[in-house]
């Protein structure tokens, strides 16, 4: 079964989480917190925003497609 | 020795993981354009086989009609079957014709939302990588230096 387009791109928004905790392990200073907070942190709000969007719109798609059918 | 250079080993992990998000996530924005772009078009075959079949089937309910007309009254022709699947056509079609409409409109509305992301992804995020590797040169640089003296 094919995966819906949102539902890879959650699995990346998780993944991408995954690495900054593991970089955030070491790298601890200014610059690094800068990076979080002016940066990294945007990113995975618009990800999320867009990949949350995406799902709704995915969701109208099936549904127009179910209820058309016949 | 663990752990001298993994602040640099982690920020290159980070880097290879924006890298892989960026490819990733253009994947999944191209594949939610195409599953708008398909069920369009499926709803526009649809609401096509569906005129195609209620001209069919007006053509046939105004020849019973015709025949009605003529009939002997004692012997009437019942179109009753006819205006039944022209008025259940025309309802499918226009049911298409609503989900067609709410679809644009959706779809008008994500747009401003994928539009965004596109830009963080083709734009911002590539100075993030940018701004990683002169990070990671930077720290690289300082352990050159310091290294000797070490």
């Amino acid at each position: 079964m094919i995966s819906r387009p949102e539902q890879d791109g959650d699995r990346q928004l998780r993944l991408l989480g995954d690495a900054w905790d593991k970089a955030a392990e070491h790298w601890r200073d200014g610059p690094a917190r800068q990076f979080g907070t002016a940066q990294l942190t945007p990113l995975l709000q618009e990800s999320r925003s867009y990949l949350e969007a995406l799902r709704k719109l995915m969701d109208l798609l099936e549904t127009a497609e179910r209820e058309t059918e016949g | 020795m663990t752990g001298i250079h993994a602040d640099i080993d982690a920020l290159k992990g980070l880097h290879d993981a924006l890298a892989r998000y960026r490819h990733a996530q253009r994947d999944v924005t191209a594949r939610g354009e195409d599953q708008l772009t398909a069920t369009r078009a499926s709803l526009e075959a649809k609401a096509s086989r569906l005129r195609a079949q209620l001209e069919l089937g007006q053509a046939e309910y105004t020849a019973c009609q015709d025949r009605a007309a003529q009939a002997d009254p004692d012997d009437p022709v019942d179109c009753s079957g006819y205006a039944r699947a022209v008025q259940q056509n025309s309802e499918r079609l226009e049911q298409i014709r609503l989900w067609q409409q709410r679809i644009d409109a959706e779809a008008g509305e994500f747009s401003g939302i994928a539009g965004r992301f596109a830009d963080l992804l083709d734009n911002d995020l590539p100075r993030m990588q940018e701004h990683l590797v002169a990070i990671i040169a930077s720290l690289e640089a300082a352990r050159r230096v310091r290294a000797p003296a070490s």
